[in-house]
């Protein structure tokens, strides 16, 4: 992958990316799918950085991060990522930057909207993601669904969706596309057995 | 990570209790502007949607036509998975595994005309409130506030282009004003016109295993026996029942359809299966839940963005019931 590649995926997610390019860009995401997984990670680095929260992720969160960090309590666990451990994602005029290495990505964080700037330094990506996660759903010994229950729960996603409100529907489908849950693989699972 | 938590349901909290700038029938009015807009207006543009501790990217393709709405949604990040949404149909493609899925559309607009607008029953159930907002994409914004009057249905905080009254981030918080989903968008426009192609999937789908869903023939006489919930959250009425069959699900199911005028439920009630595995009782997509339990043996399964405590109890109080039959005619 070239920089400016790295450069325009980074430029796509802040906004900021000439509309040409930006065809262009998402056109070759949509085929390519070694970058499709390095826009992921990129992704995962951005949204710790873009929190809804907002002013939230300011000096206050780093400060509790740099505890954390001092009381030992940061999980290193290495963080799977695309680029080579000398790769680096600088794009100064988005105010953020990532460096990341094969067990510990180290995040430069600053937001001028708020004009407030904060550095997180020798973070692992996974502690930053876990701080700046939204609310976490209810969790249940049951929760983790069955080939079988998957197939039936993405029907139903589907069939229920098209009743949602429109920005319901949103909600689900984007969820139903998430690579995680398992729940469409399931369903091909279940409509390969006869 | 506890206070973290803490001090984003803090500040969502404070956000939603922030004092209306303007009056309640302003916030009526953009609740309105944006659902007009989501349905007609053209527009193509790029979303991160957030849920727990992921996060992926997704392109959403929007087209008005003639014969009504296309769509067209996909991911991003690695799986390459689309959803297409024709005049007819809804397809979901699944390219890491071969397979389609197709689910006939549904008649939007039967729906919308069922679902009550904004009155009364509404302002009952949900706190409408609007806002100002600071800039996104460039774009000035209002801040729409949904907050639901109780813990049975979340609440919504959106983002409003000030122009087109289109979302540019969307919130979806529980009852606690926790935040549990976010859609982000990072890029959107809003052409005159969108090319056809758009809404083309990129997925060769060729040699795919297509599972398709379909509605049953009509039935020669009128169905005697009938599932209804015996304990709904206020508000929430049946909009729509229906049998249909399920991509992958054996037999033919009947689908219920509640709604409270913004949130939604289906109750889906599956004839018995001996011999298949027992439901899962209960599941989280994003913000919306699963709960399935089984009653005289059929499986029931609630389903909606909604709390999971909500689909739970709708789905433990279906019972069957008898429905009423007009009486044969028999000509003298």
């Amino acid at each position: 992958m070239t920089d400016r590649i790295r450069e325009q995926m980074s430029a796509l997610l802040d906004g900021e990316l000439p509309r040409d390019e930006m065809g262009l860009l998402v056109r070759r995401l949509e085929r390519d799918e070694h970058l499709r997984r390095a826009f992921g990670n990129y992704v995962l680095a951005g949204e710790a950085l873009r929190s809804p929260s907002g002013p939230l992720a300011g000096a206050r969160f780093a400060a509790r991060v740099s505890a954390a960090i001092d009381a030992g309590t940061v999980d290193a666990t290495p963080v799977p990522v695309a680029q080579p451990a000398r790769a680096r994602w600088v794009r100064p005029t988005l105010a953020t930057a990532v460096a990341a290495s094969a067990a510990v990505v180290a995040v430069l964080l600053v937001k001028p909207a708020v004009q407030e700037n904060a550095m997180v330094a020798g973070v692992a990506l996974q502690q930053v993601q876990r701080a700046f996660a939204l609310a976490s759903l209810p969790i249940i010994a049951e929760s983790s669904p069955t080939p079988a229950h998957s197939q039936r729960l993405a029907g139903y996603l589907m069939a229920h969706s098209q009743f949602a409100s429109a920005i319901g529907r949103r909600n689900v489908w984007s969820s139903v596309l998430a690579s995680d849950p398992g729940i469409a693989r399931a369903s091909y699972e279940f409509a390969e057995t006869p | 990570m506890r206070l973290v938590r803490a001090a984003l349901a803090l500040g969502l909290l404070g956000l939603l209790s922030q004092p209306a700038r303007a009056s309640d029938d302003d916030a009526r009015a953009w609740l309105e502007r944006m659902s007009e807009a989501l349905a007609t207006r053209n527009y193509a543009g790029l979303f991160t949607h957030t849920t727990g501790r992921q996060s992926e990217t997704m392109r959403i393709v929007h087209r008005v036509g003639r014969n009504g709405s296309t769509e067209r949604l996909v991911s991003l990040d690695g799986s390459g998975r689309e959803i297409v949404r024709t005049p007819s149909e809804v397809h979901v493609y699944l390219p890491d595994r071969g397979v389609v899925l197709v689910e006939p559309r549904t008649d939007e607009g039967s729906l919308s005309k069922a679902l009550p607008v904004p009155g009364p029953q509404f302002d009952a159930l949900y706190e409408l409130r609007i806002g100002d907002g600071n800039k996104l994409l460039g774009r000035k914004v209002r801040v729409l506030d949904i907050r639901p009057r109780d813990a049975q249905r979340y609440g919504y905080r959106l983002w409003l282009d000030e122009e087109t009254a289109m979302p540019l981030r969307t919130v979806v918080a529980d009852g606690r004003g926790r935040p549990i989903e976010l859609i982000n968008f990072t890029q959107l426009d809003m052409p005159r016109r969108i090319d056809s192609k758009e809404i083309e999937p990129t997925v060769d789908a060729a040699g795919f295993r297509w599972v398709r869903g379909a509605r049953p023939p009509p039935e020669p006489r009128p169905t005697v026996a009938a599932w209804r919930p015996t304990r709904l959250p206020p508000g929430f009425s049946l909009v729509a029942s229906r049998t249909q069959v399920i991509p992958g699900v054996a037999l033919p199911v009947q689908h219920l359809i509640f709604s409270d005028g913004f949130a939604s439920i289906s109750v889906f009630i599956e004839p018995g299966n001996p011999s298949g595995p027992a439901p899962s009782q209960a599941t989280s997509v994003g913000s919306a839940h699963a709960f399935s339990t089984i009653v005289h043996g059929h499986v029931v399964t609630a389903v909606g963005e909604v709390p999971l405590e909500t689909v739970r109890d709708v789905a433990t109080s279906v019972v069957p019931v008898q429905i009423a039959q007009p009486p044969p005619h028999v000509p003298r």
